[in-house]
């Protein structure tokens, strides 16, 4: 990870001509992102738990609130978060 | 235009989040955790070892957990603690049921047929207890071994006291609090995270 950043680091300075100031912002913007993710994914949750009480009640049928632990969703939570996050930017 | 500033309390909850996943990851933080609240191994002899359900595939393929629940079961029956193993495990949405998919395997592993019990009804942690403590009683006995994971024992104890029974906690280790690799800390980490989240559920509804 070092390796490959610092290469990344090198190519996008002389490379792409990228500038050091605008890296400080991509950090804060990754950080963004982490926390979006954080939220969508406790909304999903929560989200996913009301449903499988919901539906449990409404079909007299058993489903288990362990598919909500599906690791999946933390996946699709996180791209939520990328399309909130770029919708903003597009929305400037 | 002026680019749209960053959200700052999701930078700030971000911040959280990544410091929390590193040290999840890459410290031996959750381990510590975990032997902190997980039960402690200490079998001794009883009426009847009590395996509790953990899924199986549509096509009757145990899941790794159920598998090493059975098999500590299965060690437990083998070092002469108990005279019954009572297997528990439903259908998991048209699956065979797991309860009797384990008694196979255990009658292949030349377990006697007389010594198996298997109730395959209960869906949740509750109606487990419920069931086993019938099938117990019925065996005339009331001590019981109680096989689950380390994680999951706290609670299943409290529903199978609840029903009537000793519990004599047997827990077994489906990811080692040792797991050095971050995958594998984060898996502990979660069946940490989700059986905390389980217990404070129960408590809420007054179930715990």
């Amino acid at each position: 990870m070092a390796v490959t950043s610092a290469l990344v680091w090198v190519i996008g300075r002389r490379g792409l001509g990228l500038r050091s100031s605008a890296l400080r912002p991509a950090l804060v913007r990754l950080l963004e992102w982490a926390g979006l993710t954080a939220v969508f994914y406790a909304v999903n949750l929560f989200a996913g738990f009301l449903a499988v009480l919901a539906l449990r009640k409404l079909t007299g049928s058993f489903i288990s609130i362990y598919v909500n632990t599906d690791a999946t969703l933390a996946l699709l939570s996180a791209f939520q978060a990328l399309v909130f996050q770029w919708w903003r930017a597009e929305s400037e | 235009m002026a680019r749209r500033p960053p959200l700052r309390a999701a930078a700030f909850l971000g911040a959280l989040t990544l410091t929390a996943f590193a040290l999840l990851a890459y410290t031996p933080l959750i381990g510590a955790i975990s032997q902190r609240l997980d039960a402690v191994p200490d079998p001794g002899p009883a009426d009847a070892i009590v395996v509790l359900g953990a899924g199986s595939a549509r096509d009757g393929v145990l899941s790794s957990s159920s598998l090493r629940r059975f098999v500590g079961g299965l060690l437990l029956y083998r070092r002469g603690l108990a005279p019954r193993l009572i297997l528990m495990g439903p259908t998991y949405q048209g699956s065979p049921i797991e309860a009797e998919t384990r008694a196979a395997i255990a009658r292949e592993l030349g377990i006697p047929a007389s010594a198996i019990v298997v109730e395959g009804g209960g869906l949740t942690t509750r109606q487990e207890a419920e069931l086993a403590a019938a099938r117990v009683r019925t065996l005339g006995g009331r001590r019981v071994l109680l096989v689950t994971s380390a994680q999951h024992m706290h609670r299943a104890r409290r529903f199978f006291e609840r029903a009537g029974l000793e519990v004599v906690p047997a827990p077994v280790i489906e990811v080692s609090p040792r797991a050095e690799s971050p995958d594998g800390r984060l898996e502990l980490a979660r069946l940490v995270i989700q059986e905390a989240l389980a217990r404070l559920y129960y408590r809420v509804i007054g179930q715990l």
